[in-house]
């Protein structure tokens, strides 16, 4: 899932500051998941914004709303009256569900209340680790399941690098050695002497550093 | 002139059965809205600002000791959520202190009435709080201490 966290109050105070009328508009997918902009996120920091407005004796309406997805239309479009109702939209989706909602309402300001952070996973509860770089061009079968361009702080594709200690990264103490978890998977897979096979440097062609990237299915476009 | 102030206590029923054992105890000067749970696991961030956000102008969370939670962590987690509270109140300037957690033991009445009492004098140095919904009756009803 996509992981976010909100964004520090006063960030959040400062943008909505010239809008009177505002729609805070979560998103039920990714963000409710990590605490960052469901329908629970949403009620609580609209309450924030009220008590915070009515201290600084600031005239503002709140209205709240939730969608199921913000980086999709058919739901985006659920809210188009109550933004219609509204000068401003604090969204609380991802990066991607603020420009949709953005594209959508061309006429309204959007307001990012989010930062969007990784792909990850939730570790245990409260805990989301990052575990995906979306680089476009997976080699997870070579690292028997486990990702080390994402997961190893020195990207180590021929691993390990040594300096580990106890399962634990040299880089960040708190952190497994993804190539620790690698030998520890080709173990239990009976697959250890995959590791003798030299893994040549990654194509980074197909990431973000080409610039903004799309994905098209024709058999699913007319 | 006294003043009089809004207290909202969320308490779990393992430290107090019910607020009959608190209430008589709490100073005049104080209007106390006393929200009983079955567990302080219940407290949420939200239950925390719109306690505020209805005129509070404290609120306390009370939670049995730390390893006598009958369901084994509900006073861990409302304490983490009531710091969690008290750091966006002090971002807002509204004051993290008008929002409190004290561990009780079971049946602890005089505890609790010690706490009363020292919120109530609490309050005195706090004021009230400039963000409740009182704020904005007494400014439409011209009054300067609407409480009611």
């Amino acid at each position: 899932m996509i992981v976010g966290e909100q964004k520090p109050i006063k960030e959040i105070l400062n943008m909505t500051a010239p809008h009177h009328r505002l729609l805070v508009l979560g998103c039920g997918t990714c963000v409710k998941t990590c605490f960052a902009g469901g329908e629970d996120e949403v009620a609580a920091l609209a309450s924030l914004l009220r008590l915070a407005s009515r201290k600084d004796g600031r005239s503002l309406h709140i209205e709240e709303f939730t969608v199921e997805r913000q980086c999709e239309d058919a739901f985006i479009a659920e809210a188009a009256e109550a933004v219609a109702r509204n000068e401003a939209v604090l969204s609380l989706a991802c990066g991607a569900g603020v420009q949709a909602v953005a594209r959508r309402f061309p006429r309204f300001r959007v307001l990012p209340g989010v930062n969007t952070t990784f792909l990850g996973v939730l570790e245990h509860r409260g805990v989301f680790t990052e575990e995906c770089s979306g680089c476009g061009d997976c080699q997870l079968a070579l690292f028997g399941g486990v990702c080390p361009f994402s997961r190893c702080a020195k990207k180590l594709l021929n691993g390990p690098c040594g300096g580990s200690r106890n399962g634990k990264c040299e880089v960040h103490a708190d952190t497994d050695c993804v190539w620790h978890l690698i030998i520890e998977r080709f173990t239990a897979l009976g697959r250890l002497n995959d590791l003798r096979t030299y893994v040549p440097p990654k194509n980074w062609q197909p990431s973000l550093s080409g610039g903004p990237r799309k994905l098209i299915r024709e058999d699913h476009t007319l | 002139m006294s003043r009089t102030f809004r207290l909202f206590i969320f308490y779990c029923t393992r430290t107090l059965e019910n607020e009959a054992e608190f209430l008589p105890a709490a100073d005049p000067a104080v209007e106390v809205h006393a929200i009983p749970m079955a567990c302080s696991s219940m407290v949420k961030d939200l239950f925390l600002l719109k306690a505020l956000e209805a005129g509070a102008d404290a609120v306390t969370v009370w939670v049995c000791p730390e390893g006598a939670c009958r369901h084994g962590e509900g006073n861990l987690r409302a304490r983490k959520r009531v710091q969690r509270v008290q750091s966006l109140l002090d971002e807002i300037d509204l004051y993290g202190c008008r929002l409190t957690l004290f561990h009780l033991g079971p049946g602890d009445r005089s505890s609790a009435i010690k706490i009363l009492r020292e919120i109530s004098g609490d309050l005195a140095g706090l004021g009230e709080n400039p963000a409740g919904i009182q704020k904005d009756r007494s400014k439409k009803q011209g009054t300067s201490n609407n409480t009611s």
